[in-house]
């Protein structure tokens, strides 16, 4: 073909109109989530002891140790953030719905579910080695909700993978009190894990989740060129030379993957996915070479800051931020839903 | 001028599930040329469309590409080869004109090579020759139906293949619109040489634009060839089981269908 006919600049991979702006904007709000997060909560930080904290191993104040402590929390929350934006876009990629997320799809209960029986039923006590509880559960689950949402006419629409999602997580996550009730340990154990905390999270917390949150996001990157075709539809990404039922099994993986590390860790922290492509969605329009990474900032950056409102909120002791996301998400997905409902009308 | 290609199947057998659509049908696609596939509702020819375009796994026979079997190329290589518009794809929200046009490319890149100076301009190209290239930064949704065919057109373009598949390129279009896909589609092919097959229901327009037609009735090839040679009211009463006159387009001198009904016929 002439190729010199009509070259105009750069065009059909344009940088996203506001990318710089958004990178920037992103980076800036992350600093300013993880300094929150040392600085608040039931005892409030001066600058000078976080300043000794983070760099005066040798001060050893009240201050300093909260600091310290509070380190390992905000990094944790950070990460965990990140892996579940990446999940829910992966997750609303595969199924070619704006409402998937892996709280939505109850994907989030089944990991705690496994988690909750392998503690209470096997004594399994170290993240090392539940967390592989947590990605069966999250494998079982996403697969059989997806079964029952693609059932009857029409595959797996919106609304039905919604629907067959909150059914499941109902039910599971009553399995879970099921069997944490009537163990006092099992509950003392597990009762803030249960709503979603990233309270306890440790150093140890962090080394066992950054392989998995490193496979996924790397799944992620990978596959976000395919994801694009397959978002013009199966026939039409077909045409383009992907192979569509490999490239949804791998990415369904990876999400599968991140949702079930973070809920191992940090129990079922809801609706981070949903909120944080949403919003980058709106800022930067559908492409998901940028999407993906981006919604990993906007995950760290919401799950962060909705840490550090919790441990606001709850005055001397403090709210889960499960707790918190739920209450921000709630209203959005319901939003969001009528509004892919007209669309599909 | 694209290369010339030998794309052709042997005693396809083809369907969903275990319902066989396509009994058996042997044809070549011939290179550089329009070719239109024509027949009544329900006759396989979308079914034919799309297992020849790879979307549907043929139950048996073989589909060959410079006698290579199409299942045994790799998908990205033979998405550079072969492209395929389907019927209704899928507009992701909020997307651009050359956004969408520029996921053309995708069989083109790589993991480590990703957008190039080749890749933008395949995609000014593309929205040059469907005359969108005005529309380049406006969402999809700001345009008229016609307007949206050109870009998933250009879209198609963008891959740079030698043959293309049309599902159907002009259905939900007024009539003008139509017109123009189809001239648009032709200078494609006499410019460039781009070898086309499509699905078509108007046979008037398919008379009009085709270099070779093929006839479809119940999954079988009924006959093919040149508008001329094939399009008599024998063969429209056949596969469409329509009484008809076939009289010449004033204008191009191709058949021209005119059904006959049981009304208004004489005076």
């Amino acid at each position: 073909m002439n190729s010199s006919a009509t070259s105009h600049h750069h065009q059909g991979s344009h940088i996203p109109k506001h990318f710089t702006l958004v990178l920037t904007i992103g980076i800036v709000l992350l600093g300013v989530c993880a300094v929150a997060s040392l600085l608040f909560g039931a005892r409030v930080i001066r600058w000078n002891e976080l300043i000794d904290g983070l760099f005066n191993p040798n001060i050893d104040s009240f201050g300093a140790n909260v600091v310290r402590k509070r380190v390992s929390r905000t990094i944790f929350s950070l990460f965990c953030g990140a892996a579940l934006g990446v999940s829910g876009a992966l997750m609303q990629s595969v199924t070619r719905n704006p409402l998937a997320d892996p709280s939505i799809l109850g994907v989030n209960t089944g990991a705690s579910l496994f988690v909750v029986c392998g503690i209470a039923l096997f004594n399994i006590t170290t993240a090392n080695e539940y967390i592989w509880l947590a990605l069966l559960g999250a494998g079982i689950t996403a697969v059989f909700v997806f079964g029952i949402g693609s059932m009857g006419r029409g595959g797996a629409t919106p609304i039905k993978l919604v629907l067959a999602g909150a059914a499941t997580s109902a039910a599971l996550s009553s399995l879970v009190s099921a069997i944490l009730i009537p163990r006092a340990y099992a509950m003392d154990q597990m009762r803030f894990w249960q709503v979603g905390s990233v309270g306890s999270a440790s150093w140890s917390s962090i080394t066992t989740f950054i392989p998995f949150l490193l496979i996924g996001i790397l799944i992620a990157v990978i596959t976000a060129p395919a994801l694009n075709a397959l978002a013009l539809g199966d026939e039409a990404a077909s045409g383009l030379g992907v192979r569509t039922g490999v490239l949804r099994l791998v990415a369904a993986l990876g999400g599968v993957i991140l949702c079930g590390a973070a809920t191992a860790l940090a129990g079922p922290i809801g609706f981070i996915g949903l909120l944080s492509t949403h919003v980058i969605r709106l800022m930067l329009g559908p492409d998901l070479r940028y999407v993906i990474p981006m919604s990993a900032l906007a995950g760290a950056i919401i799950l962060t800051l909705s840490d550090v409102c919790g441990r606001l909120i709850g005055n001397t002791g403090e709210v889960e931020v499960g707790i918190v996301t739920a209450f921000i998400g709630a209203p959005i997905l319901i939003l969001l839903a009528i509004k892919s409902k007209v669309r599909s009308l | 001028m694209k290369p010339t290609h030998v794309f052709q199947a042997e005693q396809l057998v083809a369907g969903y599930d275990h319902k066989t659509i396509i009994q058996g049908i042997d044809l070549v696609i011939p290179s550089n040329k329009i070719s239109i596939i024509i027949g009544a509702n329900g006759c396989g020819k979308s079914t034919l469309l799309k297992t020849l375009a790879r979307l549907i796994k043929p139950i048996s026979g073989k589909i060959t590409l410079d006698g290579k079997a199409i299942g045994k190329i790799p998908p990205k290589q033979l998405a550079r080869i072969v492209g395929l518009l389907p019927q209704s794809p899928i507009v992701p929200e909020g997307i651009s004109v050359a956004d969408l046009v520029g996921r053309g490319r995708f069989p083109h890149q790589t993991l480590l090579r990703g957008w190039t100076k080749k890749d933008s301009e395949a995609v000014a190209e593309a929205m040059a020759i469907m005359n969108i290239t005005e529309f380049a930064n406006h969402n999809i949704d700001e345009l008229s139906g016609g307007q949206r065919q050109r870009v998933w057109i250009a879209m198609a373009l963008a891959q740079q293949t030698d043959i293309l598949f049309l599902d159907e390129p002009t259905t939900f279009l007024d009539i003008t619109y139509q017109v123009e896909i189809l001239d648009l589609l032709t200078d494609l092919n006499r410019k460039h040489g781009t070898t086309i097959v499509m699905v078509l229901h108007d046979i008037n327009l398919s008379a009009r634009y085709a270099d070779h037609i093929f006839a479809l009735d119940k999954g079988k090839l009924v006959t093919e060839g040149e508008p001329s040679k094939v399009i008599t009211s024998d063969m429209v009463k056949h596969i469409f089981g329509l009484d008809c006159t076939v009289i010449e387009d004033p204008l191009s001198g191709s058949p021209l269908v005119v059904p006959k009904g049981r009304y208004h016929i004489g005076s």
